[in-house]
This record gives C-alpha cells, structure tokens and sequence, in this order.
C-alpha cells in the first residue's frame, strides 16, 4: 500500500538529519518555555480541592419534608432507579404545605434511589415541582457494596445530611 | 484454514523461502493503542502485518433497544453514551430529528447556543485525538497540552450543564441552561488563545520531522476507498474530497455562517494519508474557531425554549436526520407509530464504517504504521457498538 519511497541522495541524507534536529530543537524550545514560564495547572487532589461549578449533577438529595410523592420523577427516569410509594394521608389529619406552599395530600413511605444506577442525566429533577429532589455537589461517596449505594431518603441518618450536603 | 492459505501465498510468492507460518497477534481489547476496548487481530509476517480483523462489540449497550422503551426526552442520555467525546453533537444530531418531526420552531438563541456548543465540543474532540495521537507515536508532551485547553472547554461545559463528559444539554425545543454574558467572554478569550496554541501544536507536532516521517505516506485511504466504504467526516476530507454536511446540507444556523472546508492535499507525502487526516482535524479547529466566533458577535437575546408539549408523542412517521459529528456523519433514523415511545431509533455511525476500512489498509503495513493508521482514523467504540 506504501508508496515507493524517492532515491536518497547524500545531499537529502544529511538534509533530512538536519531537518530532524532542527524541528525537534524548535519543538523542545516550546517545552522549556512550559518548564520555566508557565503556571502548574495540576491539582493535587485530596489535599487541595477544587470547588466545583453551581449546578454540579452529582448525588441526588431529596427533601422528603417537600416532597408531594407525584411520582414524577420516577415516571421520568430512563433507567428508573427511583422506587418510590405512598398512601393517601387520613382526612382528619392536620393539613400540612412544602416550603413553596404547595398543600401536602399523601403521605411517603418509601424514597429510595439505587446510585449504582443512576446515570446522573438531572431528568428527574427538572420535573420536580416543589425543587425537594435536587442534585447536590457531594461526589465523595464510593462504598464497598452495592448495597450500600441504595440511599433511602426517610431514614433519619440519610436526613441528617441536609445540613451537611444541601446548602 | 487461514493460515494454510496464507501459507500458499507467502510460498507463491517466493518459492526459494524456507516455508513459514503467519504469527497471530491479539491487540487489545486492553492496548493503549487502540482507543477504547477494540480488539485487532493480526497476522503477522515478522514486522509486516499480513491480515487484521477488527473485532467489535465490547462495548455495545443496547442503544436502539433501550429507545424503543423510553420515552422521547428519556433517550437523550443514551445519545450522549454513544460518543461520548462528542455528546454534544450526539445530542443535536436528535433532538433535529425529533424536532423537525414534531415541526417545533426553535428560538434563535437557543440555535445560537447549540451551534457554539456543538463547535466548542469539535475542539475539545479534535484536541484530544491530537493529545492521543501523539502519544500513539511516542510524544507524550502534547497531550499533556491539549488537555489543559480541553479543560477550558469541560470547565465551561459544567457550568452550563452540570456535567464534565455526558450533558444531556441540548434539549427538544431548545437548550436546558441559559449561557451568561461572563461566560460569553470567557468563551471569546479562549477562542484568543486557542489560536495560538494551535501555532504551537503545528511546530510541537505538525511539522515535527520525526512525526512526519511516521506519517507521511503511511495508511494510505484514497479517494476511491472512501467512497466504496462510505467514509465520512475528516477521513473523506483527508482524502481530497470537500464534502462538509454543515455546507453541503446545512442545517440549524450553519447557513448563515462563513467558514471553510479543509481538505487533504497531501502536502508532506500522498493524499489520503495519515498526516492529511491530522492536518485537515487540526485546520477544522481553525474553522470551528471562526464559527465560534461569529456566534458571539450575532448571539441574540431571547428565549432558550421553543414550545413543546409536556407529554411528547411524535405523528406517525419516520424520519432521517444526518449531521455532520467531529468523527463524520452521524444519522438517526426514528419510525414512530404515534405513540409515546418510538418504534425505533437506529442510529448510523461514522466511526463503525471507518473501522471497517481497517482490514483494507493494513496488509503491508509494519505493526507501528499499523498503530499510526488506527490513531489517525480517530474512533471512539463507544460510537462503534453503540
């Protein structure tokens, strides 16, 4: 498939070694400058930690206190990781509202979402209309099972994270 | 039964040889010089390759079946997954689709935004087939380079969409997020600099003697080869032929906009060879520069979403929709039947028919032009399997 290479001659012999020298010292010049002129931009990770954009589709977080249980969300997850269920609160219960004002009608009994799942897409939280499922910055949160990755948001230690992760 | 015919082959041609036998070599499915979980499977004859076949489907996750279950909007992040160096292209390239089956009119900044995205994402994946390149070829320097540009670009993208690789950005009707004015600026200052980075990657690599001399006239892809297989993208370009869907077939707002189509000349050896397949990517970041650019000089002010309704159900019909990717031209084929979910999304890929081309170049290569060929050809498996 290669083509013939043209006849050597000694001129293009010793033309050809000078290119090479020449183009190589041109592009090592380059180098040097980088080695004395310009700024690192490597972060060393777990010491320094670069804060990460607003917005960041990282763990997903759901204010269960928001939360109206419309199965939106998991009408709108395309690999559904999110199991939601509910029952409809007793009538002669104290009305309760979201922060937004939106009245509370059922009651969650279960808001678990499988991590090991989730492809991060920030479909189901668009959807959202109290904004209770939001994606939070937190991205540190490698476990050893699989189990583990399966977060259920009514359980008082997953909770407490608000005050750590949602601000 | 190969190796007996090989044998005969390798006997026919020079009787007086001591009769051999072909070496079978396995590269990949894990060699950094494939690109992903590809896996070559080489005949060799001492150094030269005598036969190579591409073995594929490491990566395929049911693109096409997952869409006939998902809704609409739910397919988007599966189009990202395919190349996922060029998600935002990914993306357009459907949501056109959908949009023009469903006639939904898409505002102008919204059409500005997708066109400088899509542009921004051409950049970033051609500088990053520059990074591997050269790393393909033994430079390690460059890609240490391209990377720290190709971080402006992540950086700018995960502000706008909350992602680093797959953004599910560009949506049905429109774009999700807004851009800001400060981002605007940003994006204008690294289209500055990028010009000048792009001089230094030129004396760094381009016109390196030693890269040349790897390059040049090496898996040779001719015009004729190209079209019998169907290349698209840089490859056809590469090979002397100017054909550039954003100005042959235009769509979105690339009619408007003033660019040109670099194409191979075979400068440094033969057209069609592997440095015209570098230098026409390289010249295309150039271009994308320049459309870059007049984005920010005509963005308008506006909404970001045309209407669409919340329930998307699409007429019945099909629909083919082919847009030009930084690997070559990407088509989506969707038949709805009216419902919800699409009877079926097939989507056509560049990198797939470029791979096919693979087995006709390599006999009579040696091992390491056979590297340089498969990196020149720049393909992404995630885009192959789908």
């Amino acid at each position: 498939m290669n083509k013939q290479p043209e006849e050597l001659t000694l001129k293009k012999y010793f033309q050809n070694i000078w290119n090479g020298i020449k183009t190589t010292v041109k592009g090592m010049s380059i180098t040097l400058r980088y080695v004395y002129s310009e700024k690192s931009v490597s972060i060393e990770y777990p010491e320094v930690r670069e804060v990460l954009p607003e917005g960041t589709r990282s763990r997903l977080f759901n204010d269960t206190q928001n939360c109206i249980s419309c199965d939106q969300c998991a009408v709108a997850c395309p690999v559904d990781c999110i199991y939601i269920a509910s029952k409809p609160r007793p009538k002669d219960a104290e009305k309760i509202k979201t922060s937004n004002g939106t009245p509370i009608r059922r009651e969650l009994t279960q808001y678990t979402i499988d991590t090991s799942l989730c492809c991060y897409c920030g479909l189901c939280t668009t959807v959202c209309p109290t904004e209770s499922l939001t994606h939070t910055s937190d991205h540190e949160y490698a476990s050893y099972t699989i189990d583990q990755m399966k977060y259920d948001y009514l359980d008082p230690e997953v909770v407490a994270w608000r005050d750590r992760i949602v601000k | 039964m190969d190796s007996t015919e090989n044998e005969t082959k390798v006997n026919g041609k020079d009787q007086e040889k001591v009769k051999s036998e072909l070496l079978t070599i396995n590269m990949g499915p894990q060699h950094p010089a494939t690109h992903g979980v590809l896996r070559v499977e080489i005949k060799t004859d001492s150094e030269i390759v005598s036969e190579a076949i591409p073995h594929i489907g490491y990566l395929h996750r049911c693109f096409e079946k997952h869409c006939e279950n998902i809704d609409y909007r739910g397919n988007l992040p599966f189009c990202d997954r395919m190349d996922y160096l060029a998600a935002m292209n990914m993306e357009l390239g459907y949501c056109l689709a959908v949009e023009k089956m469903i006639g939904t009119e898409v505002p102008r900044r919204a059409e500005y935004i997708r066109v400088m995205v899509s542009e921004l994402q051409r950049v970033a994946s051609h500088l990053l087939f520059f990074g591997t390149y050269a790393i393909d070829l033994g430079a390690f320097t460059p890609f240490l380079y391209a990377f720290q540009e190709r971080e402006t670009i992540l950086r700018l993208f995960e502000e706008l969409s909350g992602a680093r690789l797959l953004y599910n950005y560009v949506w049905i009707g429109g774009v999700w997020n807004d851009i800001k004015d400060e981002q605007l600026l940003r994006i204008k200052k690294f289209c500055d600099k990028m010009d000048g980075e792009l001089e230094k990657y030129w004396t760094l690599v381009g016109h390196n003697k030693i890269f040349v001399e790897r390059t040049a006239n090496v898996g040779i892809m001719d015009t004729e080869m190209c079209y019998n297989y169907g290349a698209t993208g840089p490859i056809l370009r590469g090979s002397g032929v100017e054909w550039d869907l954003r100005k042959k077939r235009p769509y979105s707002i690339y009619e408007e906009l003033d660019f040109e189509i670099p194409v191979g000349e075979g400068e440094k050896g033969t057209v069609g060879d592997c440095w015209d397949r570098f230098s026409v990517r390289m010249q295309e970041m150039k271009e994308s520069l320049k459309i870059i650019r007049q984005c920010l000089d005509g963005i308008e002010e506006g909404p970001i979403m045309g209407k669409v309704s919340k329930v998307l159900k699409l007429p019945k019909g099909e629909i083919y929709m082919r847009t030009e990717c930084p690997r070559g031209e990407l088509g989506y084929h969707i038949v709805s039947d009216g419902g919800k979910v699409p009877y079926r999304v097939k989507a056509k890929s560049s990198c797939f028919t470029h791979t096919s081309m693979l087995p006709e170049v390599a006999p009579g290569q040696l091992i390491a032009d056979f590297v340089a060929t498969i990196g020149s050809v720049d393909i992404v498996l995630g885009e192959v399997d789908r």
